[in-house]
């Protein structure tokens, strides 16, 4: 990965509250270990960039920010995102765990409108398919690997639609 | 297999795998089994993305990069089979069948569960994380006939 790419995940990761170990990880500064330890907290980073996706295609819908084309992707986003925190929840508390709830600071009062708010949209997904696909290798339980694997296909569907409508090469 | 079937519950409301039941998700037993079916599913789709671009122009340059990253996806495989002392089994022929986008779409998408169900057969974590990635290209070339059948053309 290069640097600024690593630099705007490690960064996007930072501002949705991932723990120092698993940024690290995804800094590449640390060895991917597989133990139920570091499952659940590559679960608890992967719940927080849920929350943070969730949060801001709430706060975009909610304010009308998303073109109005397209607040039915926006719509359906969300909801995938909404039932990638439950399934992180479920298996977090499944092992017995607490699941970490979303912060309350979330700061997107100065988000723009229009295609500046799908950019910010897709820099979220591009976050989160970047750090799935970065931390997937390290998940040691299957029902989690897959999981994952689900969830990063959504992913990278998010973002490619995004990368659509704001005329990005998606291929 | 209670946490399995939690996971898949929650994870399968979404849209993409919608069409999946806990019954349908298959189980692999090998990293042999999970690299011979993707091999399998990708020459399909690559022959029938093939045939749609003789047909439709504006399919062809989509056609010529996911072909680009199938090829890259075989040498890597073919590094992993190596590695892992996977044997090769013989070419499969290419069934004849639709050139429909929609034909393509159900394709892909079996191309990406394949990838997505086999990493836990795989307990290789290199290998997870050359799959996983994989895996993300195919997600991107199936997000992309998605639109095409949206916009019910190549291209669109």
């Amino acid at each position: 990965m290069g640097e600024s790419r690593r630099a705007f995940l490690l960064a996007t990761a930072r501002a949705a509250g991932v723990s120092a170990p698993v940024l690290g990880l995804l800094a590449g500064r640390e060895a991917a270990a597989r133990s139920e330890g570091r499952d659940l907290e590559i679960l608890s980073a992967a719940l927080l960039l849920e929350h943070h996706a969730i949060a801001l295609y709430g706060h975009g819908l909610k304010r009308s920010l998303f073109p109005p084309g397209l607040r039915a992707y926006a719509t359906e986003f969300r909801g995938d995102h909404q039932g990638h925190r439950d399934t992180q929840i479920a298996i977090i508390e499944e092992r017995g765990a607490a699941a970490p709830a979303a912060r309350d600071d979330y700061d997107f009062g100065h988000a723009p409108a229009g295609d500046a708010f799908v950019r910010l949209a897709l820099e979220i997904e591009i976050a989160a398919q970047r750090a799935y696909t970065g931390l997937i290798s390290a998940i040691r339980t299957d029902d989690y690997l897959l999981s994952a694997a689900f969830i990063l296909v959504d992913e990278v569907r998010h973002m490619t639609v995004w990368q659509r409508v704001l005329g990005l090469r998606i291929y | 297999m209670i946490a399995r079937r939690t996971a898949l519950k929650t994870v399968l409301a979404a849209p993409l795998v919608a069409g999946v039941s806990r019954a349908d998700a298959r189980d692999y037993a090998s990293a042999g089994e999970v690299i011979a079916e993707i091999d399998r599913l990708e020459g399909e789709l690559d022959a029938r993305l093939a045939r749609l671009a003789a047909t439709f122009p504006a399919a062809a340059s989509f056609a010529r990069s996911v072909r680009a990253d199938h090829e890259r996806h075989r040498r890597a495989r073919g590094a992993l089979r190596r590695r892992l002392r996977v044997a090769e089994p013989p070419p499969v022929p290419v069934p004849a069948g639709g050139a429909s986008v929609d034909a393509l779409r159900a394709l892909a998408q079996d191309l990406v569960h394949a990838h997505a169900e086999g990493l836990p057969a795989l307990r290789d974590a290199q290998a997870v994380d050359t799959l996983a990635r994989h895996m993300v290209d195919d997600a991107r070339h199936l997000a992309v006939l998605q639109m095409w059948l949206e916009t019910e053309q190549p291209g669109g």
